[in-house]
């Protein structure tokens, strides 16, 4: 699975679980998601769910960051890290 | 405990009892043991009785013995005893031993020079016929209702609004404003209510009407002088007060029961109110089919120790989703939660098995700062004096073991509560709760948005605190926005007053004596939160008195179940009627494809989160709300006078016509 079909797949997740409300909103993938508003603590939590069951990835607690899980880009790139088996 | 309505108009033509008769049908749930009525030129009174204190003498509406002052009066006023013995010392004589005639003689003697003498739960009305004046109370919390419209010079007031629609003189009719308040603190702030042009009188303040015009004023303000040191003598003032508050609360010619939720406080009530009762106390408790909300266990350990004959309604989905839309009828406002509900079924099993005077233990975490909300003040203020530091946000995972166990919401979880305001906002400490229900908004139509918009809620409440706001220590500004923001707005009156008496069944509160408060708030914030310990003092006093696990045991919050509950297989027929597309579309509220969503994700079991929990209860109760209101015939059938007890009616002043209806 390439970076961008995680990308994609989680953008999917994203607007069914958190845009549905807003359907005018455009969410770019290095959108910071917390800081636009789209995700609260209790959101990161739905988002760690959805990785864990769609990619089988399952972020360590010192990974749970801005930097991993902050934007579309950076959870991209921090699952297909993960799922390559290289540290994220 | 009562209801009161009536009708004060300029033109001196006679209040039609028509009119007032209206509006004690509308409310008679509050008082089934009798009604009355005083008419007259200018102002009409309606009383509807709940007979608790002097069940022969104590009918209403109750004149002077002139006839030139009238009453109507709903509450308690627990220290009527002694008050009766200082104005008969004063020479005034007393035709019964009922509380309202105290009322009565106390404004005659005192004016409203009497109102900081009353300890009780309060809301009342009284025709000064010499003055041409009506004076409406309301106690200093909030716990008894009085809401109020004014049309020209004329006014209509009501322990309900529901009254209020149904004397004909008042439109229902949403406010934007005061539901976009409710999608930010949970209620609508007094004197706003969700009805245009509907007032709550706001707590601890009382309304003059003269000749069409209405002058406000407050009688008692929320202060916190905080002393330095906790005084020698501390925990022996505890005991006094809480034992006096409660005794005073047993007062009763009908037995006194008391709820159970099996946490501190209400432990501590009932364990006094046990003592004091002259029979076996009846408890009651709520237990849940969920075991995530259930506190069974601890309830019938503390009925155990207490020695009561106890209890218990159970709630399920089905019966949250089923009572659902008269709770919303009774409460008179869209809800972001369901709580109120079970509180609802609890007063009807109270009712059932005879009791109509319970004990409970509201206002304890008000007043010695039970709330997670105040410990996570401290930790959040301490967290951002070091904005670096690694470990100091680790604190909010102790705070919330029963949150963030297993949730590993890591830096994020934590960055929320301090990225949610600046410690220089006076809101400071509200504001990741008030985030958390802003979010509810997303879902409104631009429409709605713009209107709602408009009322500024948070600059408001900025610009209304007391200039004493900014002595106070971050977690006292806390405990006061807490009274104002929850406490009067939403807990005494969704989860109190109009749930409770929705069956007769009166709320009684201990922890809301004002002597007590005005103990509690002098005490040194550490007396009360010590380091992350909430209720520091009172546990201490409590711990000969009440089983160590309940002291010990970490607060459970108050919850019930919410979304799942409506979308089970047997969910009643509205809910799918009030969540169609074309309501949604044809109410305006909120915008129908976000709802569709909603709905679609709340049906999959896949809106987990308070996030979209919130916004279902708020959307479904805010359908139900405007269509039992603005939808439904306000006229309802009179409460015939030919059956009334009372039936008073001054004789017209030489200028006046004669009386109408």
């Amino acid at each position: 699975m390439t970076e961008r079909e995680i990308l994609e797949r989680t953008r999917k997740f994203i607007n069914d679980s958190f845009l549905y409300m807003r359907p005018g909103f455009v969410l770019g993938d290095n959108d910071k998601l917390m800081e636009k508003g789209v995700v609260d603590s209790m959101g990161v939590m739905e988002v760690m769910e959805f990785l864990e069951s769609e990619f089988g990835v399952t972020p360590a607690d010192d990974e749970i960051t801005e930097a991993n899980l902050g934007t579309l880009a950076s959870i991209a790139r921090f699952v297909a890290l993960k799922k390559n088996g290289a540290s994220a | 405990m009562c209801g009161v309505a009536g009708i004060a108009q300029v033109a001196p033509t006679g209040v039609p009892l028509e009119q007032l008769a209206r509006m004690a049908a509308a409310i008679h749930h509050r008082g089934p043991d009798g009604y009355g009525y005083f008419t007259s030129s200018r102002v009409g009174l309606a009383h509807l009785r709940l007979s608790i204190i002097d069940l022969a003498g104590g009918a209403q509406p109750m004149a002077s013995e002139d006839g030139q002052v009238v009453i109507s009066y709903n509450g308690e006023v627990y220290n009527y005893r002694e008050l009766a013995a200082e104005l008969k010392a004063m020479g005034h004589r007393f035709r019964t031993v009922s509380d309202t005639e105290v009322l009565l003689v106390a404004y005659e003697a005192w004016g409203t020079d009497m109102l900081p003498r009353l300890n009780g739960q309060f809301a009342f009305a009284i025709w000064d016929g010499r003055k041409r004046q009506l004076l409406l109370v309301r106690d200093r919390f909030g716990v008894r209702p009085m809401f109020l419209a004014q049309s020209g010079g004329d006014l209509c007031f009501a322990s309900e609004v529901k009254a209020l629609f149904a004397s004909g003189r008042v439109t229902p009719r949403p406010d934007p404003e005061g539901l976009d308040e409710i999608f930010t603190f949970w209620g609508a702030r007094p004197p706003r209510t969700p009805f245009l042009g509907v007032e709550a009188l706001e707590p601890g303040s009382y309304a003059i009407w003269q000749d069409g015009r209405l002058r406000r004023q407050r009688y008692y303000h929320l202060d916190y002088p905080e002393a330095r040191l906790e005084p020698a003598d501390a925990i022996a003032r505890l005991d006094h007060l809480m034992r006096t508050g409660v005794d005073l609360r047993m007062r009763a010619d009908v037995p006194v029961g008391g709820y159970l939720s099996g946490g501190l406080d209400s432990s501590i009530t009932c364990s006094l109110a046990a003592a004091a009762s002259p029979h076996q106390l009846r408890t009651f408790s709520i237990s849940f089919d969920d075991p995530r909300f259930d506190e069974s266990e601890f309830q019938r350990q503390v009925a155990r120790s207490v020695g009561s004959l106890h209890a218990v309604e159970r709630i399920s989905g089905h019966s949250i989703a089923a009572s659902f839309p008269d709770a919303v009828r009774h409460t008179e406002t869209p809800l972001v939660r369901t709580a109120p509900v079970p509180m609802y079924l609890l007063a009807k099993l109270t009712r059932e098995r005879g009791i109509k005077v319970v004990l409970t233990g509201e206002g304890a975490d008000e007043l010695f700062l039970g709330y997670d909300l105040f410990k996570e003040v401290l930790v959040r203020r301490f967290c951002l004096r070091q904005p670096g530091s690694k470990w100091r946000p680790r604190l909010f995972d102790r705070l919330y073991p029963y949150l963030a166990e297993g949730s590993k919401g890591g830096e994020f979880w934590q960055r929320s509560f301090l990225d949610a305001g600046r410690p220089d906002d006076p809101l400071f400490s509200h504001m990741p709760r008030i985030l958390l229900t802003s979010r509810i908004k997303e879902f409104y139509t631009p429409e709605f948005a713009g209107e709602a918009a408009r009322g500024e809620p948070l600059q408001k409440l900025r610009d209304e605190l007391p200039a004493r706001f900014q002595e106070w220590s971050p977690v006292n500004q806390a405990a006061y926005l807490e009274m104002v923001t929850l406490l009067s707005p939403y807990l005494l009156c969704s989860q109190g007053d109009r749930v409770g008496m929705a069956h007769a069944v009166e709320g009684r509160f201990p922890f809301l004596d004002h002597r007590l408060y005005e103990f509690a708030s002098a005490l040194p914030v550490g007396s009360r939160l010590h380091g992350l310990k909430e209720k520091y003092i009172l546990k201490r006093w409590a711990s000969t008195l009440i089983p160590r696990e309940v002291t010990e045991r970490h607060k459970q919050p108050y919850r019930a179940p919410d979304a799942p509950s409506f979308f089970a297989p047997d969910a009643p027929a509205y809910v799918a009627e009030m969540l169609d597309p074309a309501t949604v579309k044809a109410l305006g509220y909120f915008n129908p494809a976000g709802i569709e969503g909603l709905v679609r994700r709340c049906r999959s079991g896949r809106a987990l989160g308070f996030r979209e929990n919130q916004a279902l209860v708020a959307v479904l109760s805010t359908h139900v709300w405007h269509t039992t209101f603005m939808r439904q015939p306000s006229v309802v059938p009179a409460l015939d006078p030919a059956g009334a007890d009372v039936l008073l009616r001054e004789p017209a002043p030489v200028d006046t016509q004669p009386l109408a209806g």
